[in-house]
């Protein structure tokens, strides 16, 4: 099998997108020539020409109203937000429009859009270029969410993606693009509401997102060499929740973390152990765990930043405390 | 209210832990996180941290062996009252299966307690603290939350609480409300694994694969016997047996013969410059070997103390850990049954261990005539890495010479 990095797994999908299909087109700040200022899409200018790789002004209200009405024309757009902090600036026409127009012409409008972002700290970006703001866009009916943690994932998650009639919020994290993993040859569509389990274990289940999958593979490595047996699972997909394959999981365990980088407070992980509480409750051993990063906005110090948000040792504290010790 | 310190569990499996010393003082100022108190258990010694700020305001255990979720200490602010012992609700896990079925089989019932005694740990102001799983567990199980001990989190009742509290069950079979609950007849019965049988278990396994031989002599007690029954005379409140004997002449030999006093390593062969004799006592708990340190340097009527006190503790379940560390040959004797030699399994990383029979009399030649002599057998098990043949024989003749004129370990 190849390996890809997950910044190669991304721009792959997107090329092979557009070679397959004529209605695929991407748009976003500085995607042509510069190539997207995380190097995404380097090299598609060349391949597929302006016309289907537009540059746009530097208003995310405006690109993201154009994707949409595109998608309502019958293209599939895929719409790059530069920052995950600046869909604020798009959330009028992602939260109003492409979220809502299916619904209100009934059925008769589908908007096959795709805005892809990407966030997460780690590197010192500082408050405003690096939250994790996946909450406010699981929250709105009508949005599907994707947060892919591994080049595979990200890969055929992102094709299913394209290819779906509705608009999907996929956010990619800024640490994950070096990062290397096997592929299949050719992109294996993965359905969109279908988590992964990374590791299984016997003991405590950690759910974690983005980059605490990796966070809590290492934690579980560690737990293990300590008599803890730990499965970790993806959803992969924020929204629509893959409840069966969560609950089915703490079912087995008895005990469960959930773990992300955003803010734990009102978080995604929230949601999550309310679905847990509730379809498992008489399976569950020991309260439910959240890790995520404190209620403050993040520093740009290295070391306070270091300190606000979560790492492997937060995600095996809590896989220690659900199991007593 | 102040808050508690509870015994916490160390690793799964952790039933008990022994409290070494309080490394803060009643009415010392504890803040969250400083180390409190150093506990044993049967892997580590570890220093236990406050888990709250404040003054430790009692310490309701100083020292020895606590059940997992025991309160052991308060920490509360200044002048605050400390509840009374009796009313601060006690988790006591109750003795772990395997223990009970050894404690079944000699003395019947010894252990069972009425289940109304278990004290509800998990219960304050009469709710029971209990996680949803352990509630349905004892619910489906028909056992009742409030006659089981929690050693959860805050002494909550987990599932393991309720899986420990069913599998009890048999050994209160005399109770009539619980008869149905025993393990019918004909049905295998599973008696899980306690921390000390899985310990037991591993350290025999490695043990077997060491390269071994034995070498066996007999030796005429005649002259021990008459020495032990006149130490017993003398001092009758130590009561000398032929353990201490064994022990002391063993520790001699082993100074005599420094290459069996050994310990096989990767790169060298460790020769040690005391004898620490460990005696193999069949604990309740199972099978432990308290060590007897620097044994040529002690008296018989010290050895005698000494050993008294180890097995005493190894009885009760008391032993601390130094007590059964530092070990460089072994003593297993099985001379109170019906068995006249056994061979006996290293005790690594000693390079040697002796099994004593019990001492029979026998008919022997002596002086080319045929006597009646009490003769005990020894079967000495040696590790041919460290030791060969000729020096380990060399060995068992002092021993056996040493047994038959204790004159000679002077």
């Amino acid at each position: 099998m190849p390996e890809l990095t997950y910044r190669e797994a991304v721009r792959d999908t997107l090329v092979q997108a557009m070679r397959a299909d004529e209605d695929v087109f991407i748009m976003g700040e500085d995607i042509a020539e510069m190539g997207g200022s995380m190097g995404v899409t380097q090299g598609l200018l060349d391949e597929f020409g302006p016309e289907r790789v537009r540059n746009t002004p530097i208003s995310e209200m405006a690109l993201a109203g154009a994707a949409i009405g595109a998608a309502m024309q019958g293209m599939r757009p895929i719409a790059e937000i530069m920052y995950e902090d600046f869909m604020t600036l798009a959330a009028e026409q992602v939260v109003n429009q492409a979220a809502k127009h299916r619904y209100m012409s009934g059925g008769q409008i589908t908007v096959p859009v795709v805005f892809r972002t990407q966030g997460g700290a780690g590197w010192s970006p500082g408050a405003q270029h690096a939250q994790q703001l996946e909450a406010w866009f699981v929250h709105i009916p009508g949005l599907k969410v994707v947060f892919a943690s591994t080049p595979e994932d990200v890969r055929g998650l992102l094709w299913s993606a394209i290819y779906d009639d509705n608009p999907v919020v996929f956010f990619e994290h800024r640490t994950l693009y070096p990062i290397k993993g096997e592929v299949p040859a050719e992109i294996a569509p993965i359905p969109i509401g279908k988590a992964r389990v990374h590791r299984e274990g016997e003991d405590v289940t950690v759910i974690a997102t983005g980059r605490l999958v990796h966070e809590s593979l290492r934690a579980a490595e560690e737990a293990e060499s300590e008599g803890i047996s730990v499965e970790v699972v993806d959803p992969r997909t924020l929204q629509p929740l893959d409840e069966e394959t969560l609950v089915a999981s703490v079912k087995k365990t008895n005990r469960a973390v959930v773990a992300h980088e955003a803010v734990t407070r009102m978080g995604f992980g929230a949601e999550v152990a309310a679905v847990l509480q509730y379809q498992a409750f008489d399976w569950l051993d020991a309260p439910i765990e959240r890790v995520g990063a404190k209620f403050t906005p993040l520093p740009f110090a290295p070391v306070m930043e270091n300190f606000v948000i979560p790492h492997a040792a937060d995600v095996l504290a809590a896989i220690k405390r659900t199991v007593g010790k | 209210m102040p808050t508690e310190v509870i015994l916490p569990r160390l690793g799964q499996g952790m039933e008990t832990g022994t409290i070494v010393r309080w490394l803060k003082a009643e009415g010392d100022a504890v803040a969250k996180g400083d180390p409190l108190f150093e506990l044993d258990t049967d892997k580590v010694t570890q220093e236990v941290e406050a888990e709250a700020s404040g003054i430790l305001l009692r310490i309701a255990i100083a020292e020895g062996e606590v059940p997992v979720g025991k309160t052991v200490a308060f920490i509360g602010s200044e002048g605050e009252d400390v509840p009374d012992l009796t009313d601060v609700p006690q988790a006591e896990p109750p003795n772990p299966p395997s223990n009970s079925l050894l404690q079944a089989e000699s003395e019947p019932h010894s252990e069972a307690e009425p289940v109304g005694e278990a004290a509800p740990s998990g219960a304050s102001n009469g709710r029971i603290k209990a996680s949803p799983l352990a509630r349905r567990l004892a619910r489906e199980r028909g056992i009742e939350l409030s006659a089981i001990a929690g050693t959860g989190p805050e002494g909550r009742v987990v599932a393991e609480d309720v899986e420990r509290a069913e599998t009890r069950v048999p050994e209160l079979a005399s109770n009539s409300l619980l008869l149905s609950r025993a393990v019918p007849p004909g049905e295998v019965e599973r008696v899980p694994l306690t921390n000390i049988r899985k310990t037991i278990a591993r350290r025999l396994t490695e043990a077997w694969q060491i390269p071994v031989f034995q070498l066996q002599a007999s030796a005429d007690m005649t002259h021990a016997n008459a020495l032990v029954a006149k130490l017993r005379e003398r001092d009758p409140d130590v009561r000398v047996t032929v353990t201490d004997l064994l022990t002391k002449v063993s520790a001699q030999a082993l100074m005599r013969h420094r290459e069996v006093n050994a310990e096989f390593t990767e790169d060298a062969i460790l020769l040690h410059p005391s004898a620490n004799v460990g005696i193999a006592v069949a604990a309740p708990q199972g099978l432990v070997v308290p060590v007897i340190r620097g044994a040529e340097r002690l008296s018989l009527t010290e050895i005698a103390a000494v050993r008294a006190d180890l097995v005493g503790r190894a009885r009760e379940n008391k032993l601390r850990a130094d007590d059964l560390e530092g070990g460089t040959f072994t003593i297993s004797n099985l001379g109170m049954y019906a068995v006249e030699s056994f061979t006996a399994v290293l005790n690594p990383p000693q390079a040697a261990i002796v099994a004593v029979g019990a001492t029979v009399d026998s008919v022997v030649p002596v002086a080319g005539e045929l006597a009646v002599r009490p003769m005990l057998t020894l079967t000495a098990t040696f590790d041919h890495r460290a030791v060969d043949g000729a020096p380990a024989a060399a060995f068992l003749q002092t021993l056996k010479e040493s047994l038959e004129d204790p004159g000679l370990a002077l």
